[in-house]
């Protein structure tokens, strides 16, 4: 700092009468919302009309699964799958039931993953879509589990899967079993997909570890949010191996999709009719 | 007291103000465009925000933006200076909405005074002197006989008129009878509506306005004049207080006037009250409802801080003073420097300062935002500075100008320290007696 501040003391002490401001500016700062990335601040329902995209710098950022769902399906049209389906500490691992209920309350919903039967621009469909709010999506047994019910359901009913990732990799307090579901679901995408079912998936910030390893990867056709982190081993994790600076952007949706691995970016606004789009073109006719 | 307060202005009042917060011990919350990041007032702040590109409209008028600062800084307050949003009653509500105090008028009475008829129309009502008019008139013969009421010369105006247009000057009947038929068919062609009416044109006016303060408890005190009749396309060149043609006579009309005038409107904080003064009457002209630019030449020969004040008056303290312990002493003037070359046609100038000297010795203030190295944008006002002088006597306080002037340096730029010096050096400035009119008059050499 160039100046230094002076050590004047407030002039009288009349705090009181600023209760009235205190009170009202502390109303106004709860409906207030600063842009990580702009730092322009603007109003909390100003972003959440946009989808919690910034309306000035398009920075996308995190939405709950309920968010989502409300955003993407026809109106009422969601029913929801396995709703109270939750984890428990099988292992006893320590500090794992806090965690749990933590997450519980935290995001409101009892798993990390939400699952169920919904129509988009009226083509019914089988979605499921992870919440970042629950462990950051950490994959553990019953998201797993959920996912692969999804998938068997919609296999039983020819319908296709519209899937969102977002997840840190297998939840590690349920170890191998965690590890396990991967394969599990890989299992169901695949009866899904030999019986000619659409599959896709839409990847958002962040999508890593397991979920990439698995069921994120085998989609037939993969979308991503716009700069959405995509990648198996995050970048802290690399910089800690190999001990060098990992560029920023070489594991963001626009890097991945440039070496083959997104079919296409879709910003969140255009997302609705985008999936909608696709799901019309892979509709199947019955004779 | 409020703790923090941010500034929602830029330059040399921003500034001002910031000093004002140090001395008080008020935490400052500065904002500022991409291209002030280099401003003084940025590093002499608290703190400070970036609001929005170098445009004013996406920066310092953004009131969205500066209320957000607002809220994100947790500042109690948002002092506006002047110009920009400073008389915009629309962010004073906003601020009211998310439980900032604006530091100035209510933004009812904002609104009122902005209006410049609905300001006129309460004045008259509360008996301050106004420009002589006549109500709207129909025919030739009718407006002959309001004529003689006011007097010749007379403006011709279209009731639905503004911005210059529909205005016919009359001095005398003939004039008059040619001036109507003109006047009427063109408010209708332009306004689509002929009805107009005659108003006493004043020349050769002084601009005399009267500094008004008051607080929330009742208290009105007005501070003395400024004869701001230093003027070049309307804008302000030169400032002084007291007035030296103003008779000690008129001068307690004009303060009972303007005191009448604040407590009719209900008006707290600072203000000021224009009239034009044709050596004999005066008439109120308008009110502005903010700190005025040449706010220190009031603070000089008062001896009071205007900004502290305000800001005190705005948390809701009672004035210190009353209007018997007002007695202006000596005599202060203020030249406004502006980056500009007087003699091309006060073209604005931008760039860098190369070398900075300011003016100093004793009662020799100068207000700026300017240092050495500082880039001046091409974005904003070109008033760079304010070098005011106290003195004893008026005579005093002009060579005490002159001498400051000559001192003044600053390069890589123009400005009109020299323009200055030679109004200095006039016969009109220096006998006292210019109006408002005579700078158009003064040849440029």
């Amino acid at each position: 700092m160039l100046f230094k501040r002076p050590k004047n003391s407030l002039e009288g002490n009349t705090k009181i009468q600023l209760k009235l401001f205190k009170e009202k500016s502390d109303t106004a700062e709860k409906e207030m919302f600063t842009c990580k990335k702009c730092k322009k601040t603007y109003s909390k329902n100003e972003l959440s009309q946009s989808f919690n995209v910034c309306p000035y710098c398009n920075e996308h950022f995190k939405i709950s699964a309920r968010e989502r769902l409300n955003m993407l399906c026809d109106s009422v049209s969601f029913s929801e799958h396995d709703k109270d389906m939750t984890s428990v500490n099988f292992l006893g691992f320590e500090g794992y039931d806090e965690k749990l209920s933590e997450a519980k309350k935290q995001s409101n919903e009892n798993e990390s993953v939400v699952c169920g039967v919904c129509t988009i621009v009226g083509i019914k469909t089988a979605i499921f879509v992870m919440d970042p709010f629950f462990m950051m999506g950490s994959m553990g047994s019953v998201t797993g589990e959920k996912i692969t019910r999804l998938f068997e359901y919609a296999t039983n009913n020819s319908l296709p899967v519209v899937g969102y990732c977002v997840s840190g990799g297998a939840r590690m307090q349920e170890g191998i079993l965690s590890l396990m579901q991967m394969a599990k679901v890989s299992a169901a995408v695949k009866k899904h997909s030999d019986m000619n079912n659409l599959y896709i998936c839409v990847l958002t910030d962040p999508t890593s570890g397991g979920v990439t390893a698995s069921f994120a990867m085998q989609a037939d056709i993969i979308l991503s949010e716009p700069k959405a982190l995509v990648c198996f081993a995050g970048p802290r994790v690399i910089e800690q191996t190999i001990r060098k600076k990992v560029p920023d952007d070489i594991q963001r949706a626009e890097c991945v999709m440039e070496n083959g691995f997104i079919d296409n970016i879709v910003g969140r606004k255009n997302q609705k009719s985008y999936l909608g789009k696709l799901l019309r073109m892979h509709m199947r006719y019955r004779v | 007291m409020f703790s923090k307060i941010l500034i929602a202005n830029r330059g040399e009042i921003a500034i001002r103000i910031i000093r004002a917060c140090k001395e008080m011990g008020i935490y400052s919350v500065a904002v500022f465009s991409e291209a002030d990041k280099n401003s003084l007032h940025v590093s002499l702040a608290d703190e400070a925000y970036c609001i929005g590109k170098a445009q004013v409209k996406e920066s310092y008028l953004n009131m969205h933006s500066i209320i957000s600062a607002a809220l994100a800084s947790k500042a109690e307050a948002i002092h506006p200076g002047y110009g920009f949003l400073s008389e915009n009653s629309e962010f004073a509500s906003l601020c009211d909405k998310y439980g900032i105090a604006f530091i100035g008028p209510d933004a009812k009475t904002m609104a009122n005074m902005s209006d410049k008829e609905k300001a006129i129309q309460i004045m008259k009502e509360a008996g301050l002197p106004i420009i002589p008019s006549s109500k709207v008139v129909v025919n030739v013969e009718q407006a002959v006989l309001e004529a003689e009421k006011i007097g010749y010369p007379l403006l011709i105006k279209a009731r639905s008129g503004g911005g210059g247009k529909g205005i016919r000057l009359a001095r005398n009947v003939e004039e008059l009878k040619y001036g109507f038929h003109v006047a009427t068919s063109e408010a209708a062609s332009a306004f689509g509506d002929d009805g107009v009416y005659l108003e006493k044109f004043l020349t050769s006016v002084k601009h005399i306005e009267m500094q008004i303060i008051a607080d929330s408890h009742g208290n009105v005190v007005c501070l003395g004049e400024r004869d701001c009749s230093t003027q070049r396309k309307n804008q302000k060149v030169i400032e002084e207080s007291p007035c030296v043609r103003l008779s000690d006579d008129i001068r307690t009309k004009m303060v009972q006037s303007s005191v009448k005038a604040v407590l009719v409107t209900g008006y707290k904080g600072v203000g000021t009250i224009e009239f034009l003064y044709d050596g004999k009457d005066y008439y109120f002209m308008e009110m502005n409802t903010r700190l005025q630019v040449e706010h220190p030449v009031t603070e000089m020969v008062t001896g009071i801080d205007l900004v502290k004040w305000q800001i005190r008056v705005a948390s809701g303290m009672e004035l210190g003073f009353k209007q018997e312990d007002i007695i202006l002493h000596g005599h202060a003037i203020e030249c406004r420097i502006n980056a500009e070359d007087a003699y091309t046609g006060f073209r604005p100038s931008c760039g860098k300062i190369e070398t900075l000297h300011i003016p100093g010795g004793p009662w020799v203030r100068f207000d700026t935002a300017i240092y050495q190295g500082y880039v001046i944008q091409p974005f904003y006002d070109s008033m760079i500075g304010k070098l005011v002088v106290h003195a004893k006597t008026r005579d005093e306080a002009i060579r005490k100008m002159k001498a400051a002037l000559c001192e003044l340096i600053i390069e890589g730029i123009d400005h009109n320290a020299r323009y200055n010096e030679e109004i200095l050096d006039t016969e009109e400035f220096i006998s006292g007696k210019y109006t408002t009119d005579y700078l158009s008059t003064l040849e440029m050499i």
